[in-house]
C-alpha cells in the first residue's frame, strides 16, 4: 500500500507539472482531504494505530487517552509510565479522545483535528514556499540570471512541496493512524512560515511550542535566527561581494547581507514571552495531581533517557537493549551529542540558506531520535520540495525512492515475521531500521551536496557572466 | 571566449571531479558490465538451486535439552490392552444410529475420565474460510468474524488434560487425533488406541513437567477446521456476553446437554473451555492405509500456511526415535514424477560423476552425491517447494503455526491391514512408543524450541538445506535486477549531447525526474493488479454459477479495466527517447522489491517466482527495435521474449505446470479458478504475490515488448 500511494504522490505531482495552474492544488488539496476521511471512515480493519511505525510512546493517542483518564480520576496523568506528552494536548486532545458520536468511529474528533492539521501544515508549507520561490527570483535577479527557463516549470516549488506533503503516504498513514504527529509538524512550519515571512512573533509561538511536543525542534531555533537575521535562503553572500566589486554602485544586493540584530532580539524577546506562556499554562494544567518538574521529567527525560525500548523505526531501541547498564549512560551522551555536533558545522556551511538548514536539521534529528515515527520523514520528504529548484540535479532521487519503497514495505513484514509468526527475530526488524537510516543518510547527503553545487554552478555562471 | 572556458575547466575540474571511491568503482564496472554480470548470475543462480540436494547436510539435534532416546520407554502391554479394548468399544457401536457419535463421545469420555485426567467437550461450528488480503500483517484473531450461522451444524471435540503433577501448569504438550465419530474406520481406531495407550501411561508417570493436552478432533468437518476452532478458543478467549449467550441457545435443546447430562454419573466432565498453558510443541497422529509397502512407514508433514515450517529438532527428534529406536521407515512427500525425468538422473549421472573426479583428485572433497540420493532429494525439495509455494498447510499443524507452536503431523501407516492381534499389538507399541519418546524429548525442554532453524528445506528427512544456502542461489538469480535497472537507468538519462543548449544560463533541467513518468505507468498498472486480485472476491457472490463461468467473468472484466486504464492513461505525445528503457529500469526494480519482500514471506513463491520474472524481464525488449535489427541475436531474443511471455502468464503456467506434472488429460478452464480460490481461502500469500506483483509486471513486460519506441 505504501508502494502504492508513493507512486501515486509522485504521479500525481508529476500530472500537476503538465496541467498546471492553481486551480490544480486546490483540487488536489481537496482530494487529500477526502481522501484521509475515507480511510478514517474504513472498518477497523485498517489498524493502523497499533502498528509501531506510526504510533510511539510519544505519539499515540492511546497512551493520550489513557493520561487523560488518569487525569480525570485525580491522578498524575503522569503515573505508570503511559503518558509522555504534552499537558497542553491532553487538555486540547483529551476531551476528544472520550467523546463518541453514535454510529461513527472511535476518536473520529481527534481525526478530524489531525486532517485540519494536515491541510493547515500544507497551506502554510505552499505560501513559505511562494515566499522562499519570490525570495529566489529576486536574488537571481540581482545577479542577472535570470531567464525565460527558469520558471518554465508550471507549478510552483511551493504548490508541489504541499502537495507531496498532503499525498505523501507516511503523511497519510501518520493521519489516519491517529499519531499527535500531524501536530507536531503543524509547529514545525509553522515557525519556518513565521521566519520566513519575517513575522518574528508567529516564528517564536511555532518554535517554543514545537519544542514544548517534542524536544528535538529545538535545534530549529538556529535557523530561524538566520532566516530574520539574513532573510531567507539566497546564494551565498561571496556572490554578491564579487558582484559589487566588478560592477560597483549596486546597493540592493549590499542590504542582503547585513545581519539585522533587531529582528532577532524582537524573536528572542517574543521566544521568552512565549515559553512562560506555555509553562505558565502547563503549570496551571498540572499543578493539581503534578508538577511542572515531573512533567519534564516525564516529558524530556524520557526522550532522552530512553526508557522504552520497545521497537520502532529508529536505531536506538535495539543498540540500548543490548548495551550494558553501565555503559548506558555514556552512550545517552554520544547519540544525542551526535545531533548536536552536527548543529554548528552545517549552520557555518548553509549559512546563507537558513531554511534548507532547517530541512537539514530536521532529516538528521529525525534519523537519530529516540522514537521516530513515519510522521518524521512526513515532515522533511514535505520540505524536500521547497527546494525543488535547487534540487533538480539531485542524484539518486531514482535509488531513494525506491529504497524508501523498499523499506516501508519490507519494514512490517519483517515485524510481522518476528512478533507474530515467530520465525524471525528482532534482527531481522532491526536490519530494515537500519537501512531506512541509511537512506536517510544518503538523502541528506546527496541533497546538501547537490545544493552546494548549485551555488557552485551559480557562482560559475556570476563569474562567467562578469567578465563578458 | 574558448580561452574563458578552457581557464574554467581548469579551475573547476580538479576540485570537483575526484577520483571515485573503490566501491563507487566497482558499482560503476558492474553496471557497465551488465549484460555478463546477468547472464552470469542468473545462470549460477539456477546451476545453484539444482545443487541443493548436492549441499544439503545431515540433520542434527541441536538442542542439548531434548536427550531423544536416553530413557527407555515405559509403556507396557497393559496400556495398549485397555486402549485396544476401547478401540473395540468404539467400533463396536451401530455407525448407522443416529446418536453413535454421541455414544463413542461419551465412551471415549468415560474411558479418560477412568483414567483420572479432565474431560470437556468443546463444541465448534466449521467456520468458512474467508478471503482476507490483510489477514497476513495482521494478528492471527483480527478481522475473525465470530457472527453465528446455522446452528445445525457443529462438531463437537473431546478434549483430556493431564496436569502434570511437578510442574506449574504454565506449559503444555498437546497430542492431536483426528476421530470422526460418525463414522466407522478402522485406521482411525487404531490411531485412538494408539493416542490412548500413550495417554494412559503419561496419566501415570511421575517425570511430567508439562501437562498433556488430548485433544481427539472431530474430523466430520474436516481435521483442519476443528483443530483451528479449538486452537481458537484456546488462545483468544470469548468474554462478551451476548455471544455466549447466543452460543448457548443454539445448543439449547441439542445434543450437547443430553450428552453431559446423561454420560454421566461422574461430574469431572467439565462444562467450561480447559485450558492448560502455553503449547510447547504438539504432534498431530494418523493412522492411513497405504497398499503395497514393504514396511511400517512413517511420513512427516510439516508445511504450515505461507510455506512456514516448525522448528527443525521437532522434526530431528522424530526422525531419530523413529529410525534409531522403533525401526520405522520415514518419509517425507516427494513429486512421483520427477523421478520420471530422465534429463534429472543425466544430472544426477554428472554430479555424481563430478563428485567422484573431484574425490580422486583431492580426497577431501566430499560432495559427491550418488545418482539415485540425488534424484530423490530433488523430488523431495520439488514438492516441498511446490506445497510452501502454495501456501496451504498440509494438514491440521498448519493451524498450531498461527499461534507460533511447533507442531508436525505424523502419519503411520502399517504395512498391511493387521488382522492378528499380536501384530496388530506390536504395531501400536512401536508407535506409541514413538510418541512416548518424542513426548518425553519435548518435556525436556526449558524454553520454546529456539536452538535449530525455521528456515531450511527437507531433501529427506534426515538432510536439510539451511536458509543461508538456499538464499545464495537465489540472491545470485536476483542480483542482476538492481544493476540491470541502474544500467538502463543511466542509458535512458545519459546527458544528450546534440541538446546541450548554451551552457552560460541557468537551466533547471528535470532530467533526473523523467523516470516518474515511467513510475506512474508501473503504478497504474500495478493498481490494476489490486482490481484484479479484489475482483474474485465480489466474482464468488454470484450465485448457481461454475468456476469455469466465473473465470471467464474474471478474465474479461480485468480485460476490460486494463483496456479502460490504457485508453485512459494513454500519452497523445511521441514517445520520447529513453522512455521504454525508463519503463523497464521501473519495472525491474518493483519486480526486485516484489521478490525480496516475497522471499521473507514465503521463500519457495519467491524462487519460483524470480526463476519466471527475471529472465522476462531482463530479456525484455521492445519488439520493433529486435525486427528492425534482424540478427540472429535479435531473432534469438525475439523467440525467447515471446516464449517467456506467453508461459508467464499466470493460467497459461497453471495448465503447463500441470501438463508435465499429470500429463496433458483434461484441461478444464475452471480448474485455474477453483485453484486460485483455494489459495486465497487460504490467506496464501501467494495469491497476492501471483496479483500485485507477478501479473503486474507480465503486463508492463508486455507494454515494453510491444512499446512504439
Amino acid at each position: 500500500m505504501a508502494t502504492a500511494n508513493t507512486e501515486e504522490e509522485k504521479s500525481k505531482s508529476e500530472q500537476q507539472k503538465n496541467h498546471g495552474g492553481g486551480g490544480g492544488f486546490t483540487r488536489w488539496a481537496v482530494l487529500a482531504v477526502i481522501f484521509r476521511l475515507t480511510l478514517i471512515y474504513f472498518p477497523g480493519n485498517l489498524n493502523l494505530s497499533s502498528r509501531p511505525e506510526v504510533s510511539t510512546p510519544l505519539t499515540s493517542i492511546r497512551r493520550l487517552a489513557e493520561g487523560y483518564w488518569l487525569k480525570q480520576s485525580s491522578m498524575s496523568p503522569y503515573a505508570g509510565s503511559m503518558y509522555h506528552g504534552s499537558p497542553l494536548l491532553l487538555s486540547v486532545l483529551g476531551p476528544l479522545t472520550v467523546k463518541r458520536i453514535e454510529g461513527q468511529p472511535s476518536h473520529i474528533l481527534c481525526s478530524l483535528v489531525f486532517v485540519l492539521a494536515d491541510l493547515i501544515s500544507a497551506i502554510l508549507l505552499r505560501a513559505t514556499g511562494r515566499k522562499l520561490q519570490m525570495a529566489y527570483r529576486k536574488s537571481l535577479k540581482s545577479l542577472n540570471l535570470l531567464n525565460k527557463s527558469t520558471d518554465s516549470g508550471g507549478l510552483s516549488s511551493g504548490d508541489i512541496a504541499a502537495l507531496v506533503y498532503l499525498w505523501n503516504p507516511f503523511t497519510i498513514v501518520a493521519c489516519v493512524g491517529l499519531s499527535t504527529s500531524p501536530v507536531e509538524n503543524l509547529f514545525n512550519i509553522l515557525t519556518l512560515y513565521g521566519a520566513a515571512t519575517g513575522i518574528a512573533p508567529l516564528a517564536a509561538f511555532g518554535w517554543v511550542m514545537a519544542t514544548h511536543l517534542s524536544l528535538y525542534p529545538a535545534i530549529l531555533i538556529i535557523p530561524v535566527i538566520l532566516v530574520l537575521g539574513y532573510g531567507p535562503d539566497a546564494p551565498p553572500s561571496k556572490l554578491f561581494r564579487s558582484k559589487e566589486n566588478g560592477k560597483v554602485g549596486d546597493d540592493k544586493s549590499s542590504q542582503e547581507i547585513i545581519f539585522s540584530w533587531g529582528r532577532v532580539l524582537h524573536l528572542l524577546v517574543w521566544t521568552s514571552v512565549w515559553s512562560v506562556y506555555v509553562l505558565v499554562l502547563c503549570s496551571i494544567s498540572v499543578k493539581q495531581h503534578s508538577s511542572l518538574q515531573e512533567m519534564f521529567q516525564r516529558t524530556y527525560g524520557f526522550i532522552l533517557t530512553v526508557e522504552d525500548l520497545s521497537p520502532n523505526i529508529g536505531v536506538l531501541w535495539y543498540f540500548f537493549a543490548e548495551v550494558f547498564d553501565f555503559f548506558r549512560d555514556f552512550f545517552l551522551i554520544v547519540f544525542h551529542s551526535n545531533i548536536l555536533f552536527m548543529i554548528l558545522p552545517l549552520a557555518i556551511r548553509l549559512k546563507h540558506r537558513p531554511c534548507f538548514l532547517a530541512f537539514v536539521y530536521i532529516a538528521i534529528s529525525s534519523m537519530l531520535k529516540s522514537y521516530p515515527s513515519v510522521g518524521d520523514p512526513a515532515l522533511y520528504l514535505g520540505l524536500l520540495g521547497l527546494f525543488l529548484d535547487e534540487l533538480a540535479d539531485m542524484q539518486f532521487c531514482f535509488f531513494l525512492f525506491c529504497g524508501y519503497v523498499g523499506v516501508s514495505v519490507l519494514s512490517p513484514v519483517m515485524h510481522n515475521l518476528w512478533i507474530w509468526r515467530g520465525t524471525g527475530n528482532a534482527n531481522f526488524y532491526y536490519a530494515t531500521a537500519m537501512a531506512y537510516a541509511c537512506f536517510q543518510i544518503v538523502l541528506v547527503v546527496e541533497s546538501v551536496s547537490s545544493m552546494l553545487n548549485h551555488d557552485r554552478k551559480l557562482m560559475k555562471l556570476s563569474a562567467s557572466k562578469l567578465q563578458k | 571566449m574558448a580561452e574563458v572556458e578552457k581557464k574554467e575547466v581548469a579551475a573547476a575540474t580538479p576540485p570537483w571531479k575526484p577520483k571515485p571511491r573503490p566501491i563507487v568503482r566497482l558499482g560503476i564496472v558492474l553496471i557497465s558490465h551488465s549484460l555478463l554480470v546477468s547472464v552470469v548470475c542468473c545462470t549460477a543462480g539456477v546451476v545453484a538451486l539444482f545443487l541443493l540436494p548436492m549441499l544439503a547436510k545431515n540433520t542434527y539435534i541441536s538442542e542439548n535439552a531434548l536427550m531423544p532416546g536416553s530413557a527407555s520407554s515405559m509403556l507396557s502391554n497393559d496400556d495398549i490392552s485397555e486402549a485396544e479394548r476401547l478401540a473395540k468399544d468404539l467400533t463396536s457401536l451401530n455407525s448407522g444410529a443416529a446418536d453413535a457419535g454421541i455414544e463413542r463421545r461419551r465412551v471415549l469420555a468415560k474411558y479418560l475420565s477412568d483414567l483420572g485426567v479432565e474431560v470437556g467437550y468443546h463444541k465448534f461450528e466449521p467456520h468458512q474460510n474467508q478471503f482476507h488480503p490483510l489477514h497476513f500483517f495482521s494478528s492471527p484473531d483480527s478481522g475473525l468474524s465470530r457472527e453465528n450461522g446455522s446452528c445445525s451444524s457443529y462438531g463437537i471435540n473431546v478434549v483430556g488434560i493431564i496436569r502434570a503433577p511437578q510442574a506449574d501448569g504454565k506449559e503444555a504438550i498437546v497430542l492431536v487425533t483426528p476421530f470422526n465419530f460418525r463414522k466407522n474406520s478402522s485406521s482411525e481406531a487404531l490411531s485412538i488406541s494408539i493416542g490412548y495407550a500413550v495417554f494412559s501411561l503419561l496419566s501415570r508417570v511421575t517425570w511430567l513437567a508439562k501437562d498433556i493436552i488430548w485433544l481427539v478432533a472431530d474430523s466430520q468437518y474436516g481435521e483442519y477446521a476443528s483443530v483451528a476452532s479449538w486452537l481458537r478458543d484456546y488462545h483468544i478467549p470469548v468474554f462478551s456476553a451476548s455471544s455466549s449467550d447466543n452460543a448457548d441457545s443454539c445448543f439449547e435443546g441439542n445434543n450437547i446437554n443430553l450428552l453431559r447430562e446423561e454420560s454421566l454419573d461422574q461430574t469431572e466432565i467439565s462444562s467450561g473451555f480447559r485450558r492448560a498453558g502455553t503449547m510447547a510443541a504438539a504432534l498431530v497422529l494418523k493412522v492411513t492405509d497405504v497398499k503395497g509397502q514393504l514396511e511400517d512407514t512413517l511420513s512427516v508433514y510439516a508445511e504450515a500456511s505461507n510455506g512456514q515450517m516448525p522448528n527443525l529438532d521437532l522434526i530431528n527428534v522424530v526422525n531419530y526415535l523413529a529410525v534409531h529406536r522403533q525401526g520405522l521407515r520415514v518419509k517425507v512427500e516427494k513429486f512421483i514424477s520427477v523421478l520420471r525425468w530422465e534429463w534429472i538422473w543425466v544430472l544426477g549421472d554428472t554430479l555424481n560423476f563430478i563428485g567422484k573426479v573431484a574425490g580422486s583428485l583431492n580426497p577431501e572433497w566430499k560432495f559427491g552425491i550418488s545418482t539415485p540420493d540425488y534424484v530423490e532429494g530433488t523430488a523431495t525439495l520439488a514438492n516441498l517447494l511446490y506445497r510452501q509455494a502454495l501456501g496451504i498447510p498440509t494438514g491440521p499443524h498448519g493451524a498450531f503455526r498461527d499461534f507460533q507452536v511447533d507442531a508436525i503431523t505424523l502419519e503411520i501407516s502399517p504395512k498391511v491391514v493387521y488382522t492378528n492381534q499380536g501384530r496388530r499389538n506390536e504395531f501400536i507399541l512401536r508407535s506409541a512408543r514413538l510418541i512416548e519418546g518424542v513426548v518425553r524429548s519435548v518435556n525436556n525442554l526449558l524454553e520454546k524450541f529456539h536452538q535449530s532453524f525455521f528456515l531450511y528445506l527437507l531433501t529427506s528427512p534426515a538432510k536439510f538445506v539451511s536458509v543461508g544456502v538456499y538464499m545464495i542461489g537465489f540472491a545470485l538469480l536476483v542480483a542482476p535486477l538492481p544493476l540491470v535497472a541502474a544500467s538502463l537507468y543511466v542509458d535512458a538519462n545519459k546527458p544528450d549531447p546534440s541538446s546541450q543548449g548554451p551552457k552560460h544560463k541557468l537551466q533547471i533541467n528535470f532530467k533526473p525526474w523523467k523516470w516518474l513518468s515511467a513510475a506512474k505507468q508501473v503504478f497504474t498498472v500495478h493498481a490494476w493488479g489490486v482490481f484484479v486480485s479484489l475482483l474474485p472476491y465480489f466474482i464468488s457472490q454470484i450465485p448457481n454459477s461454475t468456476p469455469a463461468a466465473h473465470s471467464i467473468i474474471w478474465f474479461s472484466l480485468s480485460t476490460f479495466g486494463l483496456l479502460v486504464l490504457y485508453l485512459i492513461t494513454k500519452s497523445p505525445f511521441k514517445p520520447q527517447k529513453g522512455e521504454w528503457e525508463n519503463l523497464k529500469s521501473v519495472t525491474i526494480s518493483v519486480v526486485f522489491i516484489g521478490l525480496l519482500l516475497m522471499s521473507v514471506v514465503n521463500f519457495a513463491t519467491a524462487q519460483i517466482g524470480a526463476l519466471v520474472l527475471v529472465p522476462a524481464c531482463l530479456l525484455a525488449q521492445p519488439l520493433k527495435l529486435d525486427i528492425r535489427d534482424a540478427s540472429l541475436k535479435s531473432f534469438l531474443r525475439i523467440a525467447c521474449n515471446v516464449f517467456i511471455s506467453f508461459v508467464a502468464f499466470p493460467p497459461v503456467g497453471f495448465f503447463v505446470l500441470k501438463g508435465v506434472n499429470e500429463g496433458s488429460g483434461n484441461m478444464d478452464v475452471g480448474e485455474f479458478w477453483t485453484w486460485l480460490e483455494s489459495l486465497w481461502a487460504w490467506n496464501s500469500a501467494t495469491y497476492i504475490y501471483i496479483g500485485m506483483v507477478h501479473l503486474p509486471c507480465w503486463v508492463l513486460c508486455l507494454h515494453i515488448l510491444l512499446h512504439s519506441c
